[in-house]
């Protein structure tokens, strides 16, 4: 059991294959029937679009990072700078230069991801805490040019000034209100969770979970392990920027709040309280505390420490996370 | 007959009697019981209730609170109930925008205020744009907010950072001298003061005698203290935030300097000089309003209320700012007689606060040009032996219009939606 039960690679090749894929596609199927559901049954609970394009864009952030820790063994403390660069890239793009939200989109996670995927082989050179301090410094090294850089980045106040546009499809166009807006997270989140699942059922997949159930091993049979830390880590990156990007887009603004190490440990947070040993985990964590903050800061001025017990509760009782707990109740 | 006529009037009588009990009913409650087809005005408070800015953010909130229970014992706006629902945006702008999104779609609110710092009222007053919503800006200084990025819909109750500046400049430099030696925090509203300070400064014909930028967490000061004993100021102008205020005065008392260098700087709050140590409570600053105002009406029974209701606690800059908008969009609804965005807008250019509501001399008004509350500014000093709430000495009390910058000086070009 040192593989997980839930982990795609032996969801995918264990002999009740058949079982499990048919069970896993019906999961997805009423998984995407809620998703697409949203913006009719939120509104009847009290809830609202924005708030459920938020959760989306932390859990797609989440599951980028998740790549990283849950499947690949590395526990990276700066992914918000990666997410940040997303946004960034995003508002000044739209502020400076295109009327096109997917282009904007595009160049925010490309600048993100080109980031992850220079700064991987420097962060993977270490491993362990280390890994993690290195992460950390590249994060708050960017979090510290936003805020210097005034005259481009806007600096403490953050950057304002660009918009959503429309998108302009052959025969359609979509006004980017909010609901418009959920879809469009939808659409991006749904694309990324796919991509994500088809490289973690790849080769590539596979070695990533190697490295993390046995480092040393894979270094004795020859493989060039950092550079498959360093795909992941460009790979996570990326959809980290692509979050972001999205992020700019909901609130028409960032800030360096966005680069800075507080969010890349909310991503953490949001990774393990939902379970980062599974694919949906990091989903799973981001309802759990987006809710929690929108609601709990209303009923008290204390929601943070509530945030805090929740997180050490799940730790302490459920260390797989809130799906890893109940995957295993279901298979025991 | 007689019998018909005094059931006649009987029946009269009864009605008389009953309309008249109505009549004396309605006039004589002193609370108005609101029929229930009475929908209430809703104004949504994005504000800090946790994070740094927390203190500032309980100021505002208190403060507008107390606006809600007086104008709904008053008798509410256009005789209906007046809901302020408050959220915390934690000063975060990401928060706060999640914050006024469930304000409007959930909680149907009719307008928007809030917010302690900068980047969340830029964030928040963008927002409101793209939902037409009325927003006052209660405690965000950037000059933009109602300079380049000014807008339609936002309105400013505290000062710009100029305003700051220049509200205690002429003190410094009249009682003082012509050369500053400037220690700033590192970041764009340390530099926005300083150089609105250092404009102002040549413009007098002043010199800056040095000056040093210190990163946000500096502790140790004392590099930058050793270069101010060496080139002698006159001034030494303090720029910093929170902690690294105190830790720098704390400092500055060690080695002697607020004995022979006036020490001084811009914003100054009560809730700040309230946490100082007793050592680090000196200097000249700007408050933007105060409490002990004795020539000016109302203030004393507005203090003396306040203090009851919330055991004991002044109010402060921040509580008024709370207060003031809150009021501000009554007297706005009143004069435009409806909650439609634009006219409330339109109403509210120009408006004059009343004395009750004002506070302060020197009737400030927000200017239609860029929607800025021409607010007095009151320099001062720091009482290093009061005890709360005597804590500072209003030197003068400056009206906002001779300090504010013109409109088109501050580069704002008003545009309305078509």
């Amino acid at each position: 059991m040192s593989t997980d039960l839930s982990s795609p690679r032996t969801a995918s090749t264990k002999s009740p294959g058949k079982f499990t894929m048919s069970r896993r596609g019906l999961g997805n199927l009423i998984l995407a029937a809620v998703l697409l559901a949203v913006p009719f049954w939120l509104p009847l609970v009290g809830g609202y679009t924005d708030l459920a394009s938020r959760v989306l864009i932390y859990a797609l952030a989440a599951m980028g990072l998740n790549l990283l820790l849950g499947y690949t063994g590395g526990l990276s403390f700066g992914h918000a700078a990666y997410f940040g660069l997303g946004a960034y890239g995003v508002g000044l793009m739209l502020k400076y230069e295109t009327h096109s939200t997917l282009l904007a989109l595009l160049a925010g996670t490309l600048l993100g991801g080109l980031a992850a995927a220079l700064l991987g082989p420097i962060v993977v050179r270490r491993r362990g805490i280390y890994f993690s301090m290195i992460t950390i410094a590249i994060g708050q090294m960017f979090y510290f040019i936003a805020v210097r850089w005034n005259s481009l980045t806007g600096g403490e106040d953050g950057l304002t000034g660009f918009s959503r546009q429309p998108i302009h499809l052959p025969g359609v166009t979509l006004a980017m209100g909010s609901v418009d807006f959920y879809y469009f997270v939808l659409l991006c989140f749904g694309i990324c969770a796919t991509l994500l699942w088809i490289i973690l059922n790849a080769p590539l997949g596979h070695t990533f979970v190697a490295i993390r159930e046995n480092h040393k091993r894979l270094t004795f049979l020859g493989i060039k392990t950092r550079r498959y830390i360093a795909i992941s880590f460009a790979i996570s990156g990326i959809v980290a920027a692509m979050a972001g990007g999205l992020d700019a887009l909901l609130d028409n603004f960032t800030s360096p709040n966005l680069l800075n190490y507080t969010l890349s440990g909310d991503f953490l947070i949001i990774a393990v309280l939902g379970g980062m040993r599974n694919f949906y985990g990091p989903l799973v964590g981001a309802v759990v505390f987006i809710m929690m903050r929108d609601y709990v800061s209303s009923i008290t001025d204390n929601w943070m420490s509530v945030i805090g017990l929740v997180f050490v509760v799940s730790v302490i009782f459920f260390p797989m996370g809130i799906l890893g707990f109940f995957n295993r109740k279901s298979s025991s | 007959m007689n019998d018909s006529q005094s059931g006649n009037f009987d029946r009269r009588g009864l009605l008389k009697a009953g309309a008249a009990a109505g009549l004396a009913g309605l006039v004589a409650t002193p609370k108005p019981t609101w029929a229930v087809s009475e929908t209430p005005i809703k104004i949504g408070m994005v504000d800090p209730i946790t994070s740094t800015f927390a203190p500032l953010g309980h100021s505002e909130i208190k403060g507008a609170k107390f606006a809600e229970a007086e104008i709904n014992k008053a008798g509410g706006i256009m005789s209906r109930p007046l809901q302020l629902l408050v959220e915390d945006g934690a000063g975060n702008p990401g928060t706060s925008l999640d914050k006024a999104a469930r304000l409007v779609s959930r909680d149907k609110i009719d307008f928007l205020m809030g917010t302690v710092n900068s980047a969340s009222s830029l964030a928040l007053s963008q927002f409101a744009d793209k939902h037409n919503l009325l927003f006052i800006a209660t405690g965000g200084h950037v000059d933009s907010l109602t300079g380049t990025n000014c807008r339609w819909n936002t309105f400013r109750t505290c000062s710009t950072t100029w305003m700051l500046t220049s509200g205690d400049f002429e003190t410094l430099f009249k009682k003082f001298g012509k050369s500053w030696y400037f220690i700033t925090t590192d970041y764009a509203f340390g530099h926005a003061e300083q150089a609105d300070y250092t404009t102002q400064l040549k413009k007098a014909g002043g010199t800056v005698a040095g000056g040093a930028l210190a990163p946000v967490g500096t502790t140790d000061f004392s590099s930058y203290l050793i270069d101010v004993k060496a080139k002698k100021p006159k001034v030494l102008c303090l720029l910093l935030v929170g902690d690294d205020q105190v830790n720098c005065m704390k400092q500055i008392a060690q080695f002697g300097i607020d004995k022979e260098i006036a020490v001084g700087g811009a914003l100054f709050e009560l809730e700040q000089a309230r946490a100082l140590p007793e050592a680090a409570r000196y200097g000249w600053w700007t408050m933007e309003w105060y409490w002990n105002q004795p020539n000016t009406p109302h203030v004393a029974a507005f203090v003396k209320a306040y203090a009851a209701q919330y055991n004991g606690e002044y109010p402060s800059a921040r509580s008024w700012f709370g207060y003031a908008s809150t009021y501000a969009i009554k007297l706005a609804v009143e004069r435009a007689q409806s909650t439609d965005t634009m006219k409330v807008v339109k109403a509210m250019e120009g408006l004059v606060l009343p004395p009750e509501v004002a506070l302060q001399p020197n009737a400030p008004a927000y200017r239609a040009a860029d929607h800025q509350l021409l607010l007095s500014m009151f320099p001062g000093h720091v009482i290093q032996t009061g005890k709360y709430p005597n804590l500072f000495d209003v030197s003068a009390i400056v009206p906002g219009a001779q300090l504010a910058l013109p409109p088109a000086a501050a580069g704002c070009k008003m545009t309305y939606p078509a």
